[in-house]
C-alpha cells in the first residue's frame, strides 16, 4: 500500500509530531515521511478529509460479534466492519458465542473469520469450560492458538478456589485472567442498579455491593495467587477505590470501565427502555464523576465499549426478560468526546493495548502505518442511520454526540468510510 | 378540568393531584349509580374492554369486570397464569391479537414491573394497570384514598402507615405516590428486610417498631407478605413476622387514639391482622371493596370519554 496523507493533524503522544499538522508518505505499509508539504512522487492515492485527524489506531478490549451461533444478533464479518468504520483497528472479542470458545480449535476458527481485515480481531477464550464456572478450559491450548485474554463474559466466578487455581495456572504463561465483577447472590435477580429509581419502579436493584464485594475478594485473591487480573467493566466508586489501593501494592491488575457507564446514569431507565438494561447496570452520578476521574487518572486502566449487539426479541419485550447489553462501537468515539477532552479521549482509546498483547505504534518515520482517521468536531445527534450492527440496541440513540470517525490505515490496509 | 391528563393509566407517578381529584369525584357519582336499584348506566355501549391478566388474581379482576359491566361496555376475558413469553408468544404479539378484535381498552396485570408502560408504547388502545410486578397497582391506592377521604373526611394532612411487605408491593408504591400527591405523611413499617434499601428517599418515614407505627398513624393499610414473590426468605417463620407485625385486638386497644385499619385483600387472617381486628369496627375492608368498584367505573368512564375525542 502506498498512499500520500495530506494535511492531518497527528495526535499521538508517542510521535515526535504530536500536535502538528504533517503530510504523511506511506510506501508499502510504512511511514517513509513526515514533512508539512509532502510532493506526490508517484502518483500514489491521496488521503485527504477535512479537518482529519489522526492518531495510533484504537482498540476496544471488549466486543461480542454472535458468531458463531448468534449471527441473528451479529457476524465476525460485519462486527469488524463496524469496529473499522467507527475507527477501532484492534479488538478483543469475547467468548460469549454457541458454542462458547473454550478450545484451541475455536480460537482457530475466530482467527480464521478474522484473517486478512485491515481490523486486528484478538480473540478470548473462555476461563472454564462451556463458560459453566466448574472447570478450567484448555488455557494453554488456547494461549498457544493466540487467545489473548480468558474470560467467562459477564458470568462472576463463583468458586474463589477456581479463580486462585486459575491466576496461578495462567501465570505458567502469563496468561490473562478476567473475573466479571459481580457476587451473584448478592445480585440476586436485579435487573437495574439498586437505588431511588430502582425503588420507583419497582424493579429488582443490582446493589453497588455486589460488584463491590466480588472486586474486593478477587483483590485477595490476586494478592494471594500472584498471575495477571483483569477486572472487565467496573461501575462503582468503591470498586475504584479498591482498584486503586491494589495498585498502590502493586499488584498486577488492570481494569476497564463501558463508556456508557461514564455518560448515563440508572436515572434514564424511568421509562423501563431496555436499551438502557446493561450489565454492570447504570449507576448513579456520584459513580459516574468517580469513574471519570480514575479514568483521567489512570487508575482504570482502559475504557470500553462493551459492544454486545442483541436481536430485537431479545429487547423489544418486558423489562425483566429483556437482554443485558448494548452496542457502542459506532457510538464510542463521539460519546467518550462528550466527557473528556479530544487528546484525553485518543488517549483512552489507545489505552490497553499491551495488556492484550497489542504493540503500540507511534506515528514516526520508519513504523508500520496503525492509524485511525478522524473529525474530532463535527456534532450530530446518534441515531438508527449511524449503526451498522446487525442489531440496533443502542443506548446512545437519540443523543447528542461530537466527532466523527473517516476510518481506519491498518494492517497495510485502508477501510475508510464512503 | 374535566378531562385526564393521561390516556392511559399506567401507575399514580405519571397523574397529577387534579387527575386524583376528578376520578374521586367521578366516583363520588358512580357511588350513588351503584347503590341504585338499577346499578347500570348506559355510558359505554360502543367500548369494548379486554381484561387480560396474566397472574392471579380473584378481586381486582371481578371488580374491574363488575365497573365494566355497571358502564354497559363489552368484556372481553383473557387469563393466563403462565407468562405469555413461558408460551412462546410475546406480549405484544398476545395483546395485538385481542387489539384487531376491535378492543378499545385493555385492563392488564401482569408480573413483570412496566410490561403496563411497554405495552403502551408498542399497541393501540388504552391502557389500565391492574398491577404490574412490584411496580404499581393504581386503581388500588385510588381506592385506598378514596376511602381514607371518605372516612375522614380528607387525605391531605393524615398520617398512614403502610405495614408489611413493602419490598414486594406495588400497592406500597402506588399508595405512597398517591398519599404524598394529596399531601398526607406516609411511613413504612416492616422488617427491614422487606423494606427497599432507598425508600426513605421517597419521602417516607421509615419505622421497624409496628406499635411506634401504629401510635403515630391515623390509618394503618396492612399488607400482605407476598410469598409468591419472595425468591428467599426474608423472614424466619410466619409466626415470628406475626409477633412483631401482626395487629392484633389487644395492640390496637393499647393504642392512645382510634385508628382506621386498612387491607388490599386477600387478608392472612392471623398473619398481618386477627379476625377480630379485621371484622372490627375501626376496619374499612369491606368499604374499600365496594368503592374499588366506583373507582374503576370511574376510571374506565374518563379514559374511554379521551378515547371518544
Amino acid at each position: 500500500m502506498n498512499i500520500l496523507i495530506k494535511s492531518a493533524t497527528i495526535l499521538d503522544s508517542k510521535s515526535e509530531f504530536h500536535n502538528t499538522t504533517q503530510d504523511l508518505l506511506v510506501e508499502n505499509g510504512v511511514i517513509t515521511q513526515i514533512a508539512s508539504n509532502i510532493k506526490n512522487p508517484k502518483n500514489y492515492r491521496e488521503i485527504a478529509f477535512e479537518n482529519l485527524h489522526i492518531s495510533q489506531g484504537w482498540f476496544d478490549s471488549s466486543v461480542c460479534f454472535g458468531e458463531p451461533g448468534f449471527e441473528e444478533r451479529d457476524t465476525i464479518k460485519n462486527g469488524l466492519k463496524t469496529a473499522a468504520a467507527s475507527g477501532f483497528t484492534a479488538v478483543a472479542m469475547n467468548a460469549n458465542s454457541n458454542p462458547v470458545i473454550d478450545s484451541n480449535s475455536d480460537i482457530t476458527f475466530v482467527n480464521s473469520k478474522g484473517a486478512h481485515h485491515p481490523v486486528t480481531l484478538l480473540p478470548i477464550g473462555a476461563l472454564t469450560e462451556c463458560s459453566k464456572g466448574e472447570h478450567l478450559a484448555e488455557l494453554f491450548d488456547m494461549n498457544t492458538a493466540g487467545a489473548v485474554a480468558f474470560y467467562d463474559y459477564k458470568k462472576p466466578i463463583n468458586n474463589p478456589n477456581l479463580l486462585k487455581i486459575a491466576l496461578q495456572y495462567a501465570s505458567n504463561f502469563g496468561g490473562l485472567v478476567c473475573s466479571f465483577p459481580q457476587e451473584n447472590n448478592i445480585a440476586g435477580h436485579g435487573v437495574m442498579n439498586e437505588h431511588i429509581t430502582s425503588t420507583t419502579l419497582g424493579l429488582k436493584g443490582i446493589p453497588a455491593l455486589a460488584e463491590e464485594l466480588q472486586v474486593a475478594r478477587d483483590l485477595f485473591l490476586l494478592e494471594y495467587a500472584g498471575g495477571k487480573l483483569h477486572i472487565p467493566t467496573i461501575s462503582t466508586a468503591k470498586s475504584v477505590a479498591l482498584i486503586r489501593e491494589a495498585k498502590k501494592k502493586k499488584l498486577d491488575v488492570t481494569c476497564s470501565v463501558a463508556i456508557h457507564n461514564l455518560y448515563f446514569t440508572d436515572a434514564v431507565l424511568t421509562d423501563f427502555n431496555t436499551h438502557f438494561k446493561v450489565l454492570p447496570p447504570l449507576r448513579i452520578q456520584s459513580d459516574v464523576d468517580v469513574l471519570i476521574e480514575a479514568v483521567k487518572d489512570g487508575t482504570i486502566d482502559m475504557v470500553t465499549s462493551d459492544h454486545n449487539p442483541m436481536d430485537i426479541e431479545h429487547k423489544k419485550i418486558e423489562f425483566d426478560h429483556a437482554a443485558f447489553g448494548t452496542i457502542g462501537l459506532e457510538s464510542a468515539f463521539a460519546a467518550l468526546q462528550t466527557i473528556f477532552t479530544t487528546k484525553k479521549t485518543i488517549d483512552v482509546l489507545t489505552r490497553g493495548k499491551s495488556r492484550f498483547g497489542l504493540e503500540q505504534t507511534p506515528i514516526n518515520i520508519g513504523n508500520k502505518l496503525n492509524i485511525t482517521l478522524f473529525n474530532p468536531d463535527l456534532r450530530y445527534t446518534f441515531s438508527a442511520k449511524h449503526i451498522l450492527s446487525k442489531s440496533k440496541n443502542a443506548i446512545f440513540e437519540n443523543t447528542s454526540l461530537k466527532g466523527s470517525v473517516y476510518g481506519i490505515i491498518s494492517n497495510n490496509q485502508m477501510a475508510l468510510n464512503n | 378540568m374535566s378531562e385526564l391528563s393521561v390516556n392511559h393509566l399506567l401507575g399514580i407517578k405519571y397523574l397529577n393531584k387534579q387527575d386524583i381529584q376528578l376520578i374521586f369525584e367521578t366516583a363520588d357519582h358512580f357511588k350513588e349509580v351503584i347503590n341504585r336499584p338499577i346499578k347500570k348506566v348506559p355510558s359505554l355501549r360502543d367500548i369494548t374492554i379486554a381484561n387480560l391478566f396474566f397472574e392471579n388474581s380473584t378481586r381486582t379482576k371481578l371488580s374491574f369486570e363488575l365497573a365494566e359491566k355497571r358502564l354497559s361496555a363489552d368484556v372481553l376475558n383473557f387469563s393466563s397464569s403462565q407468562s405469555s413469553v413461558k408460551k412462546g408468544e410475546t406480549l405484544i404479539d398476545t395483546v395485538n391479537n385481542i387489539l384487531s378484535m376491535k378492543v378499545d381498552m385493555v385492563v392488564m396485570r401482569h408480573p413483570n414491573p412496566g410490561a403496563g408502560v411497554f405495552l403502551s408504547k408498542h399497541v393501540k388502545a388504552s391502557i389500565i394497570n391492574a398491577g404490574d410486578g412490584a411496580h404499581e397497582h393504581p386503581t388500588q391506592a385510588l381506592l385506598d384514598s378514596y376511602s381514607i377521604r371518605e372516612k375522614l373526611g380528607d387525605v391531605s394532612g393524615k398520617k398512614v402507615v403502610i405495614v408489611g411487605d413493602i419490598l414486594h408491593s406495588r400497592v406500597a408504591l402506588s399508595n405512597i405516590f398517591a398519599l404524598r400527591l394529596q399531601g398526607a405523611q406516609v411511613m413504612v413499617c416492616g422488617p427491614k428486610t422487606l423494606l427497599p434499601k432507598y425508600i426513605d428517599k421517597l419521602g417516607v418515614k421509615v419505622e421497624t417498631n409496628l406499635l411506634k407505627a401504629l401510635n403515630w398513624c391515623d390509618v394503618a393499610n396492612m399488607l400482605r407478605v407476598q410469598n409468591e414473590r419472595m425468591d428467599i426468605s426474608y423472614f424466619p417463620s410466619t409466626r415470628e413476622y406475626t409477633q412483631q407485625f401482626g395487629v392484633n385486638k389487644e395492640l390496637l386497644d393499647s393504642l392512645n387514639k382510634e385508628i382506621i385499619i386498612m387491607h388490599p385483600g386477600p387478608i392472612n387472617r392471623g398473619v398481618e391482622i386477627t379476625s377480630d381486628v379485621a371484622d372490627s369496627k375501626q376496619s374499612i375492608i369491606l368499604d374499600q371493596v365496594q368503592n374499588g368498584v366506583a373507582i374503576r367505573m370511574a376510571v374506565i368512564y374518563l379514559l374511554a370519554s379521551k378515547i371518544k375525542q
